[in-house]
């Protein structure tokens, strides 16, 4: 996933690999750009500059290989670069806060829940998507990524730049802070969360 | 105390291992984990009432983001827009 310039496409394969390997991922794409911004016309601007950067470093991608992976990974790094300085989330100021804290692969994973399964199998999509909009972006992008887009932690690793074990952790720091809020819903919606 | 699963007699209360379990349970689920992790998983959840409970809140959670989150849908003009664009490019 590299920016070097491997290949030299004829228009003819820059146009099949355009179509038939980049364009069937629009769904997924802006579905993350709009979980990314929040916002209709900047996820549309993120995604388009997405595809034409794709476009123009199309030498750089091997044909055949995870074209959904090295998509994803120019998405996130427009987002950082260009979007997430105007972008209207309010989670942007404690930024760097939240990744000197996560930024460790010692994870307490005996933290337990008193979430109950039945609770959670009766929340509403609304409910789902707001939890995991509220979570903070490298937080909620980890989840998307491995959850809603089915990724690998290795290609999860090479999409955000990150080693294994900091993808493994953060996901699992991610899916605890998604479980207080679902939890917070629940008792919301008068489910009993106390296990006696 | 009364627990809502009936098989939960049989399994031990406490995990001697939580930490390491868990972390088991969670990288099978994410599909990370290989058959021989599987057998120790089948074992666990057999003999462990934490392990057993933490794995299927885990899988719920995991399924409701899959299966309920709600997606937004692509705007129609932006297809257009992207390969008028890359046009423009050429
Ligand atoms: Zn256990």
């Amino acid at each position: 996933m590299s920016e070097v310039q491997r290949k030299k496409y004829s228009d003819k394969d820059k146009n099949s690999i355009f179509d038939q390997e980049f364009m069937p991922h629009i769904d997924s794409m802006y579905n993350f750009a709009y979980r990314l911004t929040f916002d209709e016309d900047d996820a549309k601007d993120l995604v388009q500059d997405t595809y034409l950067k794709a476009y123009r470093f199309i030498n750089s991608f091997e044909k055949g290989t995870n074209a959904k992976a090295w998509l994803f990974r120019i998405l996130k790094n427009s987002f950082i670069n260009e979007y997430r300085k105007k972008s209207k989330q309010p989670s942007k100021v404690d930024y760097q806060e939240v990744e000197t804290y996560y930024n460790s692969d010692n994870v307490d994973y005996n933290m337990t829940s008193d979430l109950r399964v039945d609770a959670v199998k009766d929340m509403l999509g609304d409910e789902i998507s707001n939890a995991l909009n509220s979570l903070a972006v490298d937080f909620r992008t980890v989840i998307i990524l491995c959850d809603l887009e089915g990724f690998t932690y290795e290609e999860m690793a090479k999409i955000l730049d990150i080693p294994i074990g900091t993808v493994r952790s953060r996901l699992h720091r991610a899916r605890n802070l998604l479980k207080e809020k679902l939890k917070a819903y629940a008792q919301n919606m008068g489910y009993d969360t106390e296990e006696e | 105390m009364e627990n809502n699963f009936d098989s939960s007699n049989q399994r031990k209360l406490n995990c001697s291992d939580a930490s390491k379990c868990f972390k088991l349970l969670e990288s099978i689920l994410d599909g990370q984990a290989d058959l021989e992790s599987k057998a120790v998983l089948d074992e666990k959840l057999a003999k462990c009432q934490p392990c057993f409970e933490h794995f299927h809140l885990e899988k719920a959670i995991r399924e409701v983001l899959r299966t309920k989150c709600t997606k937004q849908l692509v705007p129609l003009e932006l297809v257009d827009s992207i390969r008028q664009k890359i046009q423009d490019l050429k």
